[in-house]
């Protein structure tokens, strides 16, 4: 790796300044742990971890301490204290996170006013117009990580570049790496010039790209394809041909750094979903599918308070085995209405093997159109019995929301839904059906 | 295999051929080759995927017999680069060499690929008129359904034997569109097809790119329960037939229309276009365009709360209670250019029922949308 032209993985690259570099991607490290550890100092340099306390619950920030026993997002509470036996699992305070969040959000406005916050710790920056100010991108990237920890008292790693998706890849690389023996700090910041953009990304497992999922990847590996570099020798013509034009020209694109996103300020929610951990796993399409039909009720009501309407459509499954799948499907005009959402989601279920048992069922929309204030349907010829033909529940599923409004979340629900509500009163003695 | 030609007459024959891999990717490796048989001084050229077959014959000047799988796109490059004059091609099991001024190619065999062939079994043929054909492919088969996934049927065009002829249909849920063909009687009578449109669109545009050289082109139809076989010209095509069941159609047709606007088709056709500019996205059902029917004429507006409003007033005459119906802006305009006639008939109901266009003396054709509901 010290062959010329040089990664700059986990090394700053001191640059002359490059305008082109304009695009910062900051990433707090473990940023609910660390907010935790301010207000309880006692906790720092310790294995911590913030999650939840039910017996299904898993791991939603981990210490840098605790990662190295192998313990990571996601992971159950118990694998988590399993791998690491002097594990302390503090509860999550969302508010508080929340409240530390802004306070990020407003220090990266004090750098530059084009910034999109992507999640509660981790935004974009455009830097393009901050220069004169204050200086190349890698002067800015430095003293905003340093507010940061002066301000905030809270470690981040950030990434410049040219594109985001540089820009996210080199802030991974910039974080502490975490090794078997212990962790050492990442380079903090790492500015991917350019030139050495390619070989940057070159570098990269596929699998570890944003965009590229498990499924992907596996279809990549299967002709041999497992970096980004090897995914560059692989013709435009034939991703297209094996993943559809639409991911196709996306992972050929990538492949040559070719990204055209812009850091937008007033970032519209690209994606509304709801899921839910199973006290115990459930193996029941008929049963999944009821669960379906819930959630998609919730995160339809979403989509209307919010007035947009979503083109597509996702489940998330997470098996017993904890392999966690996503089966989406695109519609060629957008819905917002629980029937229409739920006909997908179940649709989507029918097409898995549920043998192995299911701890998770999630349901999502995203490709989010603003209905205008207003909802657009168009109608279908056929009434809603035909092949295809949409279904015209807005006008119900709407005053059932007035209803819920008023009445409380229990008042109104759909048969399908209210038969899994008694079926589940029916198990647990005690509790009505309602 | 050896043969001399003109480079134009073979990079027709490999474009037309070869549409049918560039129309459905990741159809399986046959798909991207086309194979080039020679006896005589006839040469096939054939593109194929499990769908669709297309074979394009053309008259080379041959020296020797035999047949050679090629990558379609880059043979169809290759040609297409040389200058207009002789290509020259010589293939074995192999490679195939393909010359040109003093430009050479070598061009492996792909290995392990084969051109798929429908076998259709023999049927009674039937000429047709071809450019009557596509004038009623071109009215109907906008109307049918893009993807496969939500329902495959709709992605095809019925063909349906009536009095004296036949009538196309199709219908992607939220419009419809039928045309009958008087005197062409290319079905038993009480029987019925359903072909993909996407095969039907090959046809459309074979028929157009011919029509411009004869006008009248004769096109030769015969079909088994499983394949149909269109045949124009030099070029065969052969394609599966969809199952159904069609939507019954006809229970949808209105018996009657209580309010009638009649209207310039070009005037209509440039309004929607206009106000269809605010659209954000082309494909944006969310975005209706607002017609409102008055007595001398209507508005049509489009109203987005991003971009901003579209208005515009279209003289016309307006028969009925005056009232306000939204559409999706591409549903109307493609009903409104499938019409001949100059004067367009938009016969509404309702804001929630569905509306029809037909042209002014034109009875042979129907497009029925529905409208979009705004609430």
């Amino acid at each position: 790796m010290e062959d010329s032209p040089q990664p700059v993985v986990g090394r700053v690259r001191p640059g002359p300044a490059v305008d082109a570099t304009d695009v910062l991607h900051l990433d707090m490290d473990s940023f609910f742990v660390a907010v935790e550890v301010i207000a309880d100092p006692s906790l720092a340099h310790r294995p911590v971890v913030v999650g939840g306390t039910g017996p299904r619950s898993v791991v939603s920030s981990a210490s840098y301490e605790a990662r190295v026993y192998g313990v990571a997002s996601g992971m159950p509470i118990g694998e988590a204290r399993r791998r690491c036996p002097g594990l302390v699992v503090v509860p999550g305070r969302h508010a508080e996170y929340e409240k530390t969040s802004e306070r990020l959000v407003g220090i990266c406005r004090e750098v530059t006013p084009v910034v999109e916050p992507i999640s509660i710790d981790e935004a974009f920056l455009d830097v393009s117009g901050a220069h004169q100010l204050f200086g190349d991108s890698l002067t800015i990237a430095t003293n905003l990580r340093q507010r940061v920890q002066d301000e905030l008292g809270l470690a981040c790693a950030i990434g410049v570049g040219r594109t985001k998706l540089v820009a996210k890849l080199g802030s991974k690389a910039a974080k502490p790496r975490v090794q078997p023996d212990g962790f050492r700090p990442g380079a903090g910041v790492i500015v991917v010039l350019p030139a050495d953009e390619l070989s940057f990304l070159h570098a990269h497992a596929v699998r570890a790209v944003p965009g590229i999922g498990p499924a992907t990847a596996e279809r990549l590996r299967r002709i041999g394809v497992t970096s980004v570099g090897d995914l560059a020798l692989v013709g435009r013509s034939r991703l297209v041909a094996m993943f559809g034009v639409a991911h196709g020209s996306t992972l050929a694109d990538l492949a040559a750094g070719r990204d055209d996103r812009r850091v937008v300020t007033d970032r519209v929610v690209r994606s509304i979903g709801h899921e839910q951990t199973f006290d115990r796993d459930d193996h029941d399409l008929g049963s999944l599918q009821s669960k379906a039909r819930e959630l998609a009720v919730s995160v339809a009501a979403r989509c209307r308070a919010r007035r947009v309407a979503a083109r597509t459509i996702s489940v998330k499954v997470r098996f017993a085995d904890f392999e966690t799948i996503d089966r989406s499907r695109s519609l060629d005009r957008p819905v917002a209405t629980a029937a229409e959402i739920a006909e997908v989601a179940v649709d989507l279920l029918a097409s898995l093997d549920l043998a192995r048992g299911v701890r998770l069922l999630g349901v999502s929309v995203s490709h989010l159109a603003e209905s205008d204030g207003e909802q657009a349907v168009q109608l279908g010829l056929f009434g809603p019995a035909a092949p295809g033909a949409p279904v015209r529940g807005g006008d119900v599923e709407t005053a059932a929301d007035e209803i819920r409004r008023r009445f409380g979340p229990d008042a109104i629900t759909s048969v399908a839904a209210a038969g899994r509500r008694a079926a589940r009163a029916r198990r647990r003695p005690g509790r009505e059906a309602r | 295999m050896k043969f001399r030609t003109e480079r134009d007459g073979l990079l027709e024959a490999l474009v037309t051929a070869g549409r049918v891999s560039a129309a459905r990717v990741g159809a399986g490796l046959g798909a991207q080759n086309v194979r080039l048989t020679l006896r005589g001084d006839q040469l096939e050229v054939v593109g194929s995927d499990p769908d669709l077959v297309i074979e394009v014959a053309c008259v080379v000047n041959g020296e020797q017999d035999g047949a050679v799988l090629m990558p379609s796109r880059l043979a169809t490059d290759i040609i297409r680069s040389f200058d207009p004059g002789i290509v020259s091609v010589e293939a074995n099991d192999q490679e195939a060499r393909v010359i040109s001024g003093r430009a050479e190619f070598v061009v492996r065999t792909p290995i392990g690929a084969e051109i798929t062939r429908l076998a259709v079994a023999e049927s009674k043929k039937i000429t047709l008129p071809a450019a009557l054909f596509a004038e009623g492919l071109q009215q109907v088969v906008r109307a049918a359904l893009n993807d496969d996934t939500r329902a495959p049927q709709l992605t095809g065009v019925l063909m349906i034997a009536v009095d004296n002829g036949i009538r196309l249909v199709a219908t992607d849920s939220y419009r419809l569109a039928f045309r009958d063909l008087k005197g062409v009687n290319a079905l038993e009578p009480g029987s019925e097809v359903l072909v993909p449109a996407r095969a039907l669109a090959e046809i459309q545009r074979l028929i157009g790119a011919e029509g411009e050289k004869e006008h009248d082109a004769k096109l030769v139809f015969c079909h088994t329960e499983l394949d149909a076989v269109f045949e124009v010209h030099d070029v065969c095509l052969t394609t599966r037939l969809l199952k159904g069941p069609f939507p019954d159609y006809q229970r949808l047709l209105p018996p009657s229309y209580p309010n009638m606007f009649r209207v310039g088709r070009e005037e209509l056709a440039a309004a929607i276009r206009r106000v269809r500019l605010m659209m954000r996205d082309a494909k944006e059902a969310a975005t209706p365009v607002r017609v409102s029917f008055e007595a001398d004429g209507a508005g049509l507006t489009v109203l987005t709360a991003e971009s901003g409003r579209a208005d515009e007033r279209v003289d016309g005459q307006f028969s009925g209670e005056e009232l306000v119906v939204a559409f999706n802006p591409n549903y109307l305009l493609d009903g409104v250019e499938a019409i001949r006639a100059e004067i367009v008939i938009l016969e509404v109901i309702d804001s929630s029922k569905p509306a029809t266009i037909r042209g002014e003396g034109e009875d042979d054709y129907r497009y029925l949308l529905m409208p979009v509901r705004v609430s």
